[in-house]
């Protein structure tokens, strides 16, 4: 009895052992989020997800909780779990360049998600929305918007985190867009917020007071938006398009929150950067790197503009249209 | 009676190690590559800065206090030490004495921020944590408001060298032994601790409860502003959010070593295994593929317990005692 049981057990190793070298072991990526508090984050993480789960690759997530140290030390994880490529979503600019440094040592090919490194040797590829084009394009149409009423106009905008490149360049866009508006629409408050809503609420509140005339305020992302909602609901100047009173709205990410706005009649239009585009090309780009294909350094998402007038047309294409809000 | 006590406690205190590397065998089975050359290497290369930030904490912890703002003064050093040294508009670009001016600042710089916690909590007679979570936000604030919340690069290679391998390793080796031998050998430490067990009656007996509990402070600003060095020199970036988020692991780490929160008790072995196991979960969560949600719980659920023991330890030790 007994040796037909250690004869089974034996045997039966003997199968898994087999059975462990069958076929191709799977891919592996490793995903590092600077942080996941914002839909955007949450959406591309999981588009990134799908689009790897499609191709048969397994993804290995971390998530840096706002601390670049700590991903650094995800970084070296991946490259000790062999891991066959690293997609980041770095906390800026500065700090991602020693993990991209440590990857090209590892001769692990790295990507960058939405923000691009600073200036090194270091070797990586970005994929990262046109900022400063989208925020440029989002406020030429508000702006146009705006001047359809009768003046004198006033202009806020929500401005966030200077660390991040993004926010530079959707100050920017901004800029360049109110710009030859000068003398109808006067931008009077410029308000810091790091990305953080509560320093946007009590900023913008700040600015309404100061400023009664603000009839425009551009949020430098969808995540502020609740901000401003809360601050016009409190001074009751939160009101539809095409009411008496309107204060011109414009964002940018193209979230759930914002097309919720758009589609109620109260957000004149938002920035859509287009995820699906972003992590296609942020996985591809890692597979031709892997495949040692020439892949430039950064992949541009020329994103678009989604307003009142091409709301229905543009929807599909527009994350936030399609993220389920509880 | 009291020798039946404090064997009992020696013995929770021995299953709680065990307990803890039970855990950490069981995280090895499941988390791949955990044992490997490379990992190990990670593994201690990324203990390192939060062993000297915890071994300053500590220092606190037994005298009786505590310091939340160990993090903020990270900052503080790492901003400070990069606008003097980095290479585009730093106050020293381009002189070789650059980055040891900077480092020898940053040390000064957090030594006095950390004496000013001692003084507050000392002089006005403020609680430790209010005293330490106001100045976390002061030093916060002027960390970010310095920089307009920008991070700075370009920092001078011979600066970046330190937060390779084997300095870190140098470093925190020599700060751990010295404090160890203060904190053993030296009269120094036998009044921290006293001060830490029972300040009245230190005071009565002689010894300098105000000037202990101050350099306790200072030592532990000073220990942060060493944190800071590796940190910043391993990004290559000052960053005035920088270790933002480790107060935790700080905290987590000197519980689980035994380090208690009622003051009196701690010391460098257990705060050795104490930020190993911080890690090692850290590390351990990250190669196994945990969602963030997950790697949160995990922590907070072993912080938890460690707190729990330290309280069931804290009132047996008393009773003990009474």
């Amino acid at each position: 009895m007994s040796r037909r049981m250690i004869q089974s057990a034996a045997t039966l190793s003997l199968v898994l052992l087999a059975g462990c070298g069958k076929g191709p072991a799977r891919q592996i990526v490793g995903v590092t989020f600077e942080t996941l508090q914002t839909e955007y984050w949450v959406a591309s993480r999981n588009a990134i997800e799908a689009d790897l789960k499609h191709r048969g690759i397994d993804m290995l997530e971390a998530i840096a909780d706002g601390d670049a140290n700590r991903q650094f030390e995800q970084v070296r994880n991946f490259i000790t779990r062999h891991v066959d490529g690293i997609i980041v979503v770095p906390k800026d600019a500065q700090t991602v360049v020693p993990m991209i440094r440590e990857a090209n040592r590892a001769g692990i090919p790295i990507a960058l998600f939405n923000r691009p490194p600073a200036k090194s040797d270091a070797r990586s590829v970005a994929v990262v929305a046109d900022n400063l084009a989208i925020a440029r394009d989002t406020v030429s149409y508000i702006a146009a918007e705006t001047l359809k009423r009768t003046g004198p106009h006033q202009a806020a905008i929500l401005i966030g985190d200077l660390g991040d490149i993004n926010a530079i360049n959707r100050r920017d866009g901004f800029e360049q867009a109110i710009q030859p508006y000068a003398g109808r629409i006067e931008v009077v408050s410029r308000v810091p917020t790091e990305w953080s809503q509560e320093m946007a609420l009590s900023g913008i509140t700040n600015a309404l007071q100061a400023h009664p005339g603000i009839d425009l305020v551009f949020a430098s992302s969808d995540l502020l938006l609740p901000s401003v909602v809360s601050a016009l609901k409190a001074k009751g100047r939160y009101v539809k398009i095409g009411e008496p009173g309107h204060v011109t709205l414009g964002g940018f990410d193209g979230d759930a929150t914002a097309y919720q706005m758009l589609r109620d009649g109260y957000l004149d239009a938002t920035g859509v950067q287009d995820v699906a585009f972003d992590t296609a090309a942020t996985v591809q780009a890692l597979l031709d790197l892997k495949a040692g294909k020439n892949v430039p350094e950064t992949i541009v998402d020329p994103g678009f503009v989604l307003h009142q007038g091409n709301l229905r047309t543009e929807s599909a294409r527009t994350w936030g249209a399609s993220v389920k809000k509880f | 009676m009291v020798a039946s006590v404090k064997s009992g406690l020696a013995g929770a205190r021995g299953a709680v190690i065990i307990c803890f590397a039970a855990c950490l065998l069981l995280m090895s089975w499941f988390a791949p590559g955990m044992f490997t050359p490379r990992n190990v290497g990670n593994l201690f290369s990324n203990l390192l800065p939060l062993l000297v930030l915890t071994t300053g904490e500590m220092l606190v912890l037994i005298g009786g206090g505590i310091d939340l703002s160990v993090t903020s003064i990270m900052a503080v050093a790492s901003v400070l030490g990069a606008k003097m040294m980095n290479g585009g508009n730093g106050w020293l670009a381009g002189s070789p004495w650059a980055a040891p001016s900077a480092v020898v600042a940053m040390l000064l710089a957090c030594a006095a921020l950390g004496a000013l916690n001692g003084l507050a909590v000392t002089r006005l007679e403020m609680p430790p944590f209010i005293v330490s979570l106001t100045t976390m936000m002061l030093f916060s604030g002027a960390a970010v408001w310095a920089t307009k919340s920008r991070n700075i690069d370009r920092l001078p290679a011979a600066f970046c060298r330190i937060g390779g391998a084997p300095y870190p390793l140098l470093i925190a080796a020599a700060l751990v032994l010295s404090t160890h031998a203060l904190l053993r050998r030296s009269v120094w430490g036998r009044w921290l601790y006293a001060v830490g067990m029972n300040a009245r009656t230190s005071l009565v007996s002689g010894v300098p409860v105000q000037a202990i509990t101050v350099a306790a402070y200072a030592a532990s600003g000073s220990f942060a502003a060493v944190a800071a060095v590796l940190y910043t020199a391993r990004l290559e970036t000052g960053s005035p959010v920088l270790g933002q988020r480790v107060f935790l692991d700080v905290i987590a780490a000197a519980v689980i070593g035994g380090a208690s929160l009622s003051g009196g008790r701690g010391g460098i072995p257990g705060i050795l295994g104490g930020v190993l196991f911080v890690a090692a979960l850290d590390n351990a969560l990250n190669l196994v593929g945990f969602s963030f949600s997950v790697v949160l719980m995990a922590k907070g659920a072993v912080i938890l317990a460690a707190a729990a023991l330290d309280t069931a330890r804290s009132r047996a030790w008393g009773a003990a005692r009474t």
